[in-house]
């Protein structure tokens, strides 16, 4: 029991260390990447720098709080919780509250940050579905009717994202409770069911919405419409392709010359790609996979199923977020504008990986048990 | 601890990241590795933007390194669309000062094309337009250096060293047959573009920098082809003459020294003339009768084959002769009687040249035209050559072998005949005629290829035969046809030719190609010289009379300019009733009115007194008989 503790203790510091080490890459690139458009925008290419240096402390600190918070005190509150993140998803929708950028009503103005509670939903619905999966656990003979209704508050919260809209997280979100449904004791035909009805709703969601077709048009052929819908797809390709094996160097990249537009958020890997090459990917999708492979090591190795749904909820939310970055910018996917954790820029992005990670590492049931043990 | 079922589960979940991550790093091995190459350049091109830099185009000189084709240093226009934010306002601005139509310009810089070249309208603007717009500070519109080709002497060697086009393509002579040489490699100033069009600070703009053309050395003596053409001009002018054309040659290896063709055309505004008169390199284009001119191969022939002894055999000249049925008359009534061979030849006795024809035979002399390179091209370097035309050996009789010794029947060029009258005084080598003497590197004019001097046959005649022949065509100038070209002191051979003018068939009366034939000095000859006049407007037509004066003036220039030595032992010359004398004139100061008298001269006579003061010209200067001298009393 003793060695496991220590084992966790082990994952944990690995863990942050992969953290911090994507997290400072990515302060450096957003920093890189953005300067010119900063210094057009701003006439200061430190600004969003700065920002980010900002975000980042603010969500060390609450990486911290969270790591020390009871966790046992998080699951009494859950369901206030959830009811909370559910109000602040109807607030920010209201056209007086919430704040517009780019078409979706996602933020809260709070001086001069900008606050976007869908981001923080995703960790609620996180830690509520862990806390109901853990207790549903060994109800076995309805199940698949429990795993509805636990659903229920998941798409309410997919609904009111989607209002905003915000696409991308509403996804990142809905796939990672499905993840840790999957993970459940749930049998694997009723999985495919619920899948099928994700796909369901996601062809539907592109039917009914003719950006997100063209979006799947210019996937198809991004050069048909070149300076349309196939803009950034095409950009981020001129980033990626001329980065070939070894990279341009440092801060050598063309494209964040006005090219790509806002290169520090969604195509911050398109950049990342063209100063350091086929090789500074593979070193970086390594870091990525090893934060995943770690992640999991410790999910199993946990002394409590809520702790394991808990974590590969954290796990999802992440890793599901750099898979679907990575794949829309080197092409494999349409366009959906998600931000690739760690690395791009985003104040409410980064507090809420940072607060994730501090429940991730939170040890406050090892230690009941431990003293329970005792 | 943590369910079996969910281990279980939570590993798929784990293959299920790294097959993800699998994809996504196979995407990218095919877009940074395999693929590379094509997105990189395509991305290059949304970056990249470079301006042309123009070569110097190779610089025509002569064989002394005078500049004949040169370049001019102008501007060029070029736009850059994504840099204009109205097309339409820029397009009115350019093309008020080009002076062109806005709609042109307009379809012009309406492009998405990353660069526009205002071409032809913005190319080689004048200085004065290349001002007024960088004055205007038009935004996305650049001025670039460039060069125009330039000919400092207009018409100078207009027809052979040819011209270039608005973008400096040769298009005709020299320019067009070492254009390859000649034009050089564009070269590239290339830099990036943000995607505002603004030039990106700290990446350095590279240049490929052009390589400028050859340059080509010509044999052409730039001096010798001032002396010719003045000379032509003026004849061209006075005469009125239809054309007129020549070549200089140097005798011993067959460089052109000077060629020219009239009418001619100024090099740096070819566009406004006739395209038949830049297109028309006579001395090599034109196919004509060489009429007696001809009769130098016969003779060469007829001495190497022994057919008579120039000195001793004679030959009774009645006024014909008659050859299968046609009557062949000499072009002087009643003959030039009995005469010897060398006689023949400087009265150009048209019946003495039958009995030479017959003497050889026709397959001897069929054979002997062949050898000295005639009916088929002479290969010289310029382009526009015409082979001329002679009889096809089935088709080659008594009557053809007869006319054809005296230049009648065969159609010659002009660059064919200098050749191969070089090939019979220079000892008997035939050789590749040339008109470009070296490539040299561009700027430090060190030579990389010499154009080498080929003989296309070492033996048309044996030197001895040569030898003669000098004699007997110095014989012609001072003592024949050609007297009007005579020198004194200046061993001048050659011959005269006057051909009627044939066309379809037909001798046209009245219209004659004049023309003569000459080098010097006989004793080793340096430089021939081919003149031939076409349709003159004269009431004498014989190449003697007309074309002998110019040969003169020309060959008197070259003595000169290349200072030749006077020749002792020289034939002396021989008056005949053609030939207007010159005599001194005797001192009439302080004569009688009444005793003044000559033989030669006219007198008028100013004033009322009876004893001469002064006179005009003054004593013992040498004029032409029967001109005036005018007396003070």
């Amino acid at each position: 029991m003793l060695k496991k503790i220590i084992n966790n203790k082990q994952y944990n510091l690995i863990i942050l260390t992969l953290i911090y080490v994507i997290t400072f890459i990515g302060l450096y690139m957003v920093y890189s990447s953005s300067s010119i458009w900063a210094k057009f925008y701003y006439n200061d290419e430190f600004y969003y720098f700065k920002r980010q240096a900002i975000f980042i402390l603010i969500g060390t600190v609450l990486l911290y709080f969270f790591s020390k918070v009871k966790l046992s005190f998080l699951r009494k509150k859950a369901l206030m919780i959830l009811l909370i993140g559910i109000i602040s998803l109807i607030l920010v929708i209201i056209p007086f509250l919430g704040s517009q950028i780019n078409g979706s009503r996602s933020w809260f103005k709070i001086g001069p940050f900008l606050f976007q509670p869908a981001e923080f939903f995703k960790i609620i619905m996180v830690l509520y579905m862990a806390d109901r999966l853990d207790k549903y656990f060994n109800i076995t003979k309805y199940f698949f009717k429990t795993i509805l209704v636990l659903l229920i508050p998941c798409i309410i919260g997919f609904i009111l994202i989607m209002l905003q809209p915000d696409f991308g997280t509403a996804i990142v979100m809905f796939s990672s409770i499905i993840m840790m449904c999957f993970i459940s004791k749930n049998k694997f035909k009723n999985y495919l069911f619920l899948l099928s009805f994700a796909i369901i709703a996601f062809i539907v969601l592109i039917i009914i919405s003719p950006y997100r077709s063209d979006r799947i048009q210019s996937f198809i052929n991004p050069f048909s419409d070149p300076l349309g819908s196939g803009f950034q797809t095409i950009q981020s390709l001129y980033a990626i392709a001329p980065g070939g094996l070894i990279g341009k160097g440092i801060d050598a990249s063309y494209q964040k010359y006005f090219y790509l537009p806002e290169p520090q958020t969604d195509f911050i890997f398109a950049i990342f790609a063209e100063d350091f090459g086929f090789i500074g990917c593979l070193i970086l999708i390594i870091l990525y996979t090893l934060l995943a492979f770690f992640i999991i090591k410790k999910a199993i190795n946990e002394k409590s199923n809520y702790k394991c749904f808990l974590d590969i909820g954290v796990l999802s939310l992440i890793m599901i977020q750099v898979c679907i970055n990575l794949c829309v910018v080197v092409g494999v996917i349409p366009v959906t504008g998600i931000t690739l954790p760690f690395m791009s820029y985003g104040g409410s992005s980064i507090t809420m990986l940072l607060s994730s990670i501090g429940l991730l590492i939170n040890r406050s049931d090892e230690i009941n048990e431990y003293n329970n043990v005792r | 601890m943590v369910h079996q079922n969910i281990k279980k589960k939570v590993n798929y979940y784990k293959l299920f990241i790294y097959f993800i991550m699998f994809v996504i790093i196979a995407k990218l091995s095919y877009i940074q590795i395999i693929n590379y190459q094509d997105i990189n350049n395509k991305a290059n091109q949304s970056w990249d933007r470079s301006f042309p830099l123009q070569p110097s185009r190779g610089i025509i000189y002569d064989t002394n390194l005078n500049e004949i084709a040169t370049n001019l240093p102008s501007m060029s226009i070029y736009v850059i669309p994504s840099q204009v934010k109205d097309l339409n306002s820029l397009a009115n601005t350019l093309a008020n000062v080009l002076n062109v139509s806005s709609s042109k310009i307009y379809n012009k810089i309406n492009k998405k094309t990353s660069i526009v070249k205002i071409f032809p309208e913005g190319k080689n603007i004048d200085n004065i337009i290349a001002k007024k717009i960088s004055e205007m500070r038009l935004e996305g519109v650049y001025l670039v250096y460039d060069n125009k080709r330039y000919y400092p002497y207009n018409e100078l060697l207009a027809h052979s060293i040819g011209f270039v086009g608005i973008d400096n393509q040769g298009l005709a002579g020299i320019e067009s047959k070492y254009d390859d040489l000649l034009k050089g490699n564009e070269g590239q100033l290339n830099y990036k573009l943000d995607a505002k069009g603004r030039l990106l600070n700290g990446y350095s703009s590279d240049i490929i920098s052009p390589i400028n053309g050859f340059n080509i050395q010509l044999t052409i003596d730039l001096k010798i082809q001032q002396i010719l053409e003045r000379e032509l001009k003026n004849a061209f002018l006075k005469y009125e003459a239809e054309s007129i054309f020549a070549i200089a040659m140097d005798p011993n290896n067959g460089e052109i020294l000077a060629i020219s063709s009239y009418p001619s055309f100024n090099l740096n505004d070819y566009k406004s003339y006739d395209q038949e008169i830049y297109n028309r390199n006579l001395p090599i284009w034109k196919s004509y009768e060489p009429g007696s001119t001809f009769k130098v191969f016969s003779y060469a022939a007829g001495l190497e084959e022994k057919a008579f002894d120039m000195f001793k055999d004679k030959y009774y000249d009645d006024g014909t002769e008659i050859v299968d049925g046609f009557t062949i008359k000499s072009w002087k009534k009643g003959g030039h009687g009995l005469q010897t061979f060398l006689e023949v030849l400087e009265n150009s006795s048209n019946p003495g040249f039958v009995e030479i024809s017959r003497r050889l035979g026709k397959d001897t002399l069929y054979d002997y035209v062949k050898k000295f390179g005639f009916s088929k091209k002479t290969n010289v370097d310029l382009i526009g050559e015409s082979s001329g035309i002679f009889f096809k050996k089935e088709n080659y009789n008594n009557l053809e072998n007869a006319t054809t010794s005296f230049g009648q029947g065969i159609s010659v060029t002009q660059i064919q005949m200098v050749r191969a009258f070089s090939s019979v005084i220079n000892g008997g080598k035939l050789f590749k005629p040339k008109i470009t003497k070296a490539i040299l590197m561009p700027n430090s004019n060190e030579i990389i290829y010499q154009i080498p001097t080929i003989v296309d046959n070492e033996n048309v005649i044996s030197k001895k035969t040569s030898e003669l022949m000098r004699y007997a065509l110095e014989s012609v100038v001072a003592k024949g046809s050609g007297r009007k070209a005579y020198i004194e002191n200046y061993r001048v051979g050659g011959k005269t030719g006057t051909a009627q003018i044939a066309e379809n068939g037909v001798y046209l009366q009245g219209q004659y190609i004049l023309s003569f034939i000459a080098a010097l000095p006989m004793s080793n000859p340096e430089i021939v010289v081919y003149i031939c006049m076409e349709k003159p407007h004269s009431l004498i037509q014989y190449g003697g009379t007309i074309v002998g004066p110019i040969m003169k003036n020309v060959l008197l220039d070259i003595i000169s300019y290349k200072n030749i030595s006077r020749q002792d032992n020289e034939l002396s010359f021989e008056y005949t009733w053609m030939d207007i004398k010159n005599y001194p004139v005797d001192n009439y100061i302080n004569m009688s009115i009444k005793d003044v008298k000559s033989k030669h001269f006219k007198f008028v006579i100013l004033g009322d007194g009876d004893k001469v003061i002064s006179q005009l010209p003054k004593a013992n200067e040498i004029i032409e008989e029967g001109k005036e001298v005018i007396l003070f009393t």
